[in-house]
């Protein structure tokens, strides 16, 4: 089981990956993270759940994807490229991520994939480039 | 629509929006625990509402980004400058961006909205 906790520098309200399905290191990953009432952006409204935030679990997850436990270093995100927003995704949805990585140059890795509710596609990510940088993760 | 950010943003006369970066931004707690730093999507998002401030018609909403380039981080009390140029693709609109904070450029972006009633 893949520590989630160790692996990213995130914490709440931040950190938007709840669980691990199916990891193959170095290749690719399923995740998922729940959508509830209960995160702080519903504070005040209601609808749709941020598009951006679409974005940073399915980011996060390709973190979980390259991360190792007790790494000093975090992934810093570079460049996103063909991010498309397919429907809305509401409270009570389950967000399935599914990352898978291209390639690694250098210092820099690249990750393409999809997030999908209920086996309808949410998103797709056609490039996310990153790279890495010392942060000591947070207690 | 519900967003991550609180800021305030203020159009400008040139057509320009500008927020200023609270330390009391919620995300900070968690991006990172000790080390805040403005998560990049967070700017996306300051980037999405201030392109609906400028927007060339009503009733568009975000249907993917095109390109994003982050250049440099964002920081807690930063002053965050966006400048925008809007262009008509068929049925959609894009939205060329530049997001500038006092150390210079932080990204550079490429949005595409639809109107909120296209299939």
């Amino acid at each position: 089981m893949t520590a989630i906790c160790e692996v990213l520098a995130h914490r709440y309200p931040m950190l938007l990956v709840d669980a691990v399905k199916e990891i193959h290191p170095g290749r690719e990953i399923r995740t998922v993270k729940a959508i509830t009432r209960n995160e702080p952006w519903y504070r005040d409204g209601e609808g749709a759940y941020p598009p951006v935030l679409l974005v940073e679990s399915w980011a996060q997850s390709a973190g979980v994807l390259e991360g190792t436990p007790g790494d000093d270093r975090t992934m810093l995100l570079g460049a996103l490229t063909g991010v498309e927003f397919h429907r809305p995704v509401f409270p009570g949805d389950v967000l399935e991520n599914h990352v898978k990585l291209a390639t690694t140059v250098g210092p820099m890795a690249v990750f393409t994939g999809s997030s999908s509710v209920a086996g309808q596609r949410v998103l797709t990510v056609s490039r996310l480039a990153v790279s890495y940088q010392n942060v000591r993760k947070g207690e | 629509m519900t967003s991550p950010v609180r800021g305030e943003i203020e159009l400008r006369p040139d057509r320009s929006v500008r927020v200023h970066i609270s330390p009391d931004e919620p995300v900070f707690a968690g991006h990172y625990p000790g080390r805040p730093v403005f998560p990049g999507m967070c700017l996306v998002e300051y980037v999405r509402l201030g392109a609906l401030r400028t927007a060339p018609a009503p009733d568009l909403e975000l249907a993917g980004l095109e390109s994003v380039r982050f250049r440099s981080p964002v920081l807690p009390g930063d002053d965050l400058t966006i400048t925008m140029d809007w262009n008509r693709e068929g049925q959609s609109w894009c939205c060329t961006a530049r997001a500038s904070t006092g150390r210079g450029v932080a990204a550079n972006l490429r949005l595409r909205f639809r109107h909120v009633d296209a299939p």
